[in-house]
């Protein structure tokens, strides 16, 4: 009985941790792709090749990528709270009955 | 003795990458990732549903090695092989350095800091809030170098004329 419970804890887990995996990975590959990116671009076509102005848009958009990711974790947890206590609440009432 | 010297461009690629400012700065994210993550491992175990919230220092290590980065990619635009003085040479190790040994310093504070805020956010979920203010002016640490770094670099075409 508590190997089928056992079993389903770590089947839910892994299907919530994929959505995080990719969560995760789409956030590693923009923290380094978009300061980079960025940089050359706006070297070229916004600033005419001033330097300086073409680093500072780079540093700024690498803040932009953190705040995103602090502002995403505050929400998935308010999210996650949320279905996990609708999850406790079924059992319960099945056990009352 | 010339002003622009053969052995410029050693100076000036020192601080590039192969020296000072990305190898530094790679040091002080991975102290901050690696300190960091062995909190949130600690926290894993107890909570598993505050570990996207806890990732936060690990970000934040990323982005001071992102700073290095940019700093590197900025001075190796400015490093030629001929018509470079030892002056450019000496601004742009100067800039690596700067930029270099803050992100050291500032990947140090936020790995402390974010180990020992993330073993505490088991307990109490109001440390969050702190947690990420005194990452913020751990991160900002390493801004100051960046700031430096890029007023330094933009002297470094001032150079006078070599002959």
């Amino acid at each position: 009985m508590s190997e089928n419970v056992a079993v389903s804890k770590v089947t839910t887990q892994s299907v919530e941790q994929s959505g995080a995996l990719a969560k995760l990975l789409v956030f590693s590959i923009a923290l380094g792709v978009a300061p980079l990116g960025s940089y050359y671009l706006s070297l070229n076509y916004a600033w005419n090749g001033n330097a300086t102005f073409a680093a500072i848009t780079a540093v700024a958009l690498a803040n932009v990528v953190l705040v995103t990711f602090i502002i995403m974790s505050v929400i998935e947890e308010k999210h996650g709270a949320g279905v996990s206590a609708k999850a406790q609440q079924k059992p319960e009432t099945k056990k009352t009955k | 003795m010339s002003l622009c010297p053969p052995y410029a461009p050693f100076f000036g690629l020192g601080g590039v990458a192969s020296a000072v400012s990305l190898i530094k700065t790679s040091v002080g994210a991975a102290l901050g990732t690696a300190k960091s993550g062995i909190g949130i491992a600690g926290l894993g175990t107890f909570k598993p549903e505050l570990i996207m919230k806890s990732l936060i220092p690990v970000v934040m290590s990323g982005i001071i090695a992102v700073y290095g980065l940019v700093v590197s990619v900025l001075i190796a635009g400015g490093v030629q092989p001929k018509d470079y003085s030892l002056y450019a040479g000496f601004i742009h190790l100067g800039a690596g350095l700067a930029c270099g040994f803050t992100g050291l310093a500032a990947g140090y504070a936020i790995g402390y800091v974010g180990d020992s805020c993330v073993r505490a956010y088991v307990y109490e979920s109001k440390v969050f809030v702190s947690m990420v203010l005194i990452l913020i002016f751990a991160e900002v640490l390493g801004l100051y170098g960046l700031i430096v770094a890029l007023i330094m670099n933009s002297r470094a075409t001032e150079a006078p004329a070599c002959l």
